[in-house]
């Protein structure tokens, strides 16, 4: 009989991705949120019917509420509130993947750092409530990387640097032959969000009045993703758009979400100012100055100096706010300009007589950067491998959930 | 979420999205439904326009002698492919550019494919009842998953349902068991007397079909049955909705036996929660009254230094 094909889950602390593996996009993106009916006086024990399964998840708890409380139960990357996320897995499995857990395996994520008993935690929910018949957990960053093994210029290796930008905040995690360095992660307090902001408050500033104020947010988002490109030099992009404004300026019409009117936008400067703000974050942020290939850099040199060729020829983009035009070739010439000027100054610092074998920096961007974990999760979940490196519901039920504090990927490794 | 839906929502929203998609992208993907039912969702290789939908169903041989294949052609005779692609029954194909104005209820008809199929046997036994004849119809097994079947046959008052399901885990059969109890204990109040009959047994089969030979009995199976009257399949509305309520009966059992544990599981959390409240309390009192003396420079006194026996008696400020 042949299986049917496991199903990826990777819980965001914004959305959640869910599908099923062989696919090259998640089936359903919808927020992580669930929305619960406002708590009764007597608390938990007094159920007498079936209140709880009266709640909504996702899009719906969104829109539900005003008679809902909507809650988060994941907050930076880690579960918070399990009996939440608990209910929350129960109808991203019946209602929106509408499989029987019995019949699949799964694979789940975990942000780099997660406690061990969190991911024990996670094994028992889907061994003991779903009986599922094996689980995989995989760190995220290291589904980054597997998803870059479909570009062109990839290495098929599990060493590099992952760097992911979401909506909240942007990592910088370098990997080495599945491990993750967890002593040299960096974070960046600038990503999709702060982005959106910085493109809403040029609109505002360059005075198109014409925006409706409830409408601000998603037209500033929308001109972000369509029309941002990452430029080469600052001062020059200006001069050419001052030059000639006819070729560079770009007009959005859109429909105004209350009246049905059309209406249009001029989009100017912001095109290239927006993904700019990774590279100045002057631009956006006053407490936080530090460029992001700056920050790579940093975070290479504070690893081991074993790995430290690796994760420079395998700099690997994930998230929506890796997704601007030529945003890796930027980075790319950016940390390349560091990393040779730091060589020139210790071949010059030796007088000449030490001759350094050049770096090879390489950014690898790919057409799956958006939903890269989830979508390197669909690879990983599609080999025969993953079923030996699952684990099974029979192991569960001899040793424990302890059997999840073990990954098998690494023991041909060691 | 209360009850399952009748459709595949995965699926509906899957093939709306290619419905309402300006141009058409190549697409490849595999869903899956309950039952182990396949769903592959595929781009034509010569045509972009074209998009095929075919079902692998593994008791679809079995739901073409109730006439599975009519309904087929009923339902989705516009699009049906007469061979279906190789390893699947069933091929639907969709033209992109001539599709119905409503695109949303065409995603939901198509989404409601598996129930259709299932819905055979029902439709068959129903017929059967409607033609008046004289004693049993055939009793007509569909195998929807393996192990598990559903039996329907119809008399000539009423039509029986049993379902027959497997329980993997050894708490999942207690709490199934506790579950189908109540239920048969529920149909006893005032309020849901038209609800149909529901019998429950565990190992042994009931009386209509303990004489096929190939039944499981051991302590993992059980057996539960529904006596449908025909105030529940006289007029066409009832009748749809008893059918997709019926086949999903399974589905809803093992989901809710899910849900009650992830219930139980809060509790238990909650529990250890207050225990830990309890625990915290009990802990000793560092501070005692006489160590809250504090020197002039601010040290703590410390009384066991002071014992009252030594020769000379030395004030503690260190």
């Amino acid at each position: 009989m042949s299986r049917l094909p496991p199903v990826v889950i990777d819980n965001g602390t914004g959305y959640t991705k869910m599908g099923f593996a062989g696919n090259t996009d998640p089936q359903f993106v919808i927020p992580t949120a669930i929305g619960l009916p406002n708590q009764s006086r007597h608390g938990i024990a007094s159920k007498r019917g079936i209140e709880d399964l009266d709640f909504y998840i996702g899009d719906e708890a969104i829109s539900n509420a005003k008679t809902y409380g909507v809650k988060y139960p994941i907050r930076h990357g880690q579960i918070e509130n399990w009996d939440h996320m608990e209910r929350y897995w129960e109808q991203s499995i019946f209602k929106y993947m509408r499989c029987e857990p019995e019949d699949h395996y799964f694979l789940l994520t975990e942000p780099p750092l997660n406690a061990p008993e969190n991911r024990e935690q996670m094994a028992e929910i889907f061994f003991e409530s779903f009986n599922v018949q094996g689980m995989y957990i995989a760190v995220q960053a290291v589904l980054a990387l597997a998803a870059s093994w479909t570009a062109k210029n990839s290495q098929q290796t599990l060493t590099g640097t992952v760097i992911d930008s979401g909506d909240g905040v942007t990592h910088v995690i370098p990997v080495a032959e599945g491990y993750v360095l967890g002593s040299s992660i960096k974070h960046i307090p600038i990503a999709g969000r702060d982005i959106t902001a910085f493109v809403q408050q040029l609109l505002r500033d360059h005075g198109e009045t014409s925006i409706p104020p409830e409408d601000s947010l998603e037209v500033a988002r929308r001109i972000k993703e369509q029309y941002s490109y990452t430029c080469h030099d600052m001062a020059k992009e200006f001069a050419k758009f001052d030059a000639d404004p006819v070729k560079y300026y770009k007009r959005f019409d859109t429909i105004n979400s209350i009246n049905q009117s059309t209406y249009s936008v001029d989009v100017g400067y912001e095109r290239f100012l927006a993904p700019e703000v990774f590279f100045n974050p002057e631009l956006v942020s006053s407490d936080f100055l530090t460029p992001l290939p700056d920050i790579v850099d940093t975070c290479i040199q504070v690893s081991p100096i074993d790995t430290r060729r690796g994760l420079y020829s395998n700099i690997v983009l994930s998230g929506g706010s890796t997704m601007f035009k030529d945003f890796g070739k930027r980075l790319q010439r950016d940390i390349k300009r560091i990393v040779d000027g730091r060589v020139k100054k210790s071949e010059e610092l030796s007088g000449g007589r030490l001759q350094a074998k050049p770096i090879d920096v390489n950014v690898v961007a790919h057409k799956k950067q958006r939903h890269a974990v989830w979508f390197g999760g669909s690879i990983m979940a599609c080999t025969d491998q993953f079923y030996q490196f699952s684990h099974t519901k029979a192991e569960y039920e001899e040793h424990g959930p302890s059997i999840c504090r073990h990954n098998r990927v690494f023991e041909s490794l060691a | 979420m209360i009850l399952l839906e009748p459709n595949s929502y995965v699926l509906e929203e899957t093939l709306l999205a290619r419905f309402t998609s300006e141009k058409p992208e190549i697409v490849d993907i595999t869903l899956v439904d309950f039952d182990n039912v396949v769903y592959h969702v595929q781009t034509s290789a010569e045509q972009r326009n074209l998009l095929n939908l075919s079902v692998e169903m593994k008791y679809f041989n079995e739901v073409v002698e109730y006439g599975a294949q009519d309904i087929l052609k009923r339902e989705y005779g516009d699009y049906l492919v007469p061979t279906a692609n190789p390893q699947y029954q069933i091929t639907l194909q969709f033209n992109l550019e001539q599709l119905p104005a409503d695109k949303a209820a065409l995603a939901k008809h198509v989404s409601m494919l598996k129930r259709n199929m299932l819905a055979s046997s029902f439709i068959r036994a129903f017929e059967y009842w409607e033609s008046q004849q004289e004693g049993a119809g055939p009793l007509m097994t569909t195998h929807y998953r393996d192990n598990e079947a559903i039996y329907v046959q119809a008399q000539q008052d009423r039509v029986t349902v049993i379902f027959s399901t497997l329980f993997k885990e050894e708490v999942d059969r207690v709490l199934g068991k506790v579950f189908l109890q109540e239920f048969v204990d529920a149909r006893r109040q005032v309020s849901i007397q038209n609800a149909p009959q529901v019998l429950y047994s565990s190992r042994e089969p009931p009386l209509e079909i303990r004489h096929l030979s190939n039944l499981r009995q051991d302590e993992s199976v059980g057996y539960v049955s529904f006596v449908l009257f025909p105030r529940h399949f006289a007029d066409m509305e009832s009748r749809e909705k008893t059918i997709s309520q019926i086949q999903l009966f399974r589905d809803y059992l093992h989901y809710h036996i899910k849900c009650a544990k992830a219930y139980m599981h809060s509790r238990m959390r909650l529990r250890v929660q207050e225990f830990l409240k309890v625990i915290n309390r009990a802990k000793p009192d560092r501070v005692t009254a006489a160590s809250d003396k504090r020197t002039a420079t601010g040290r703590y006194m410390r009384p066991h230094l002071r014992q009252p026996t030594s020769p000379q008696h030395v004030e503690s400020d260190w």
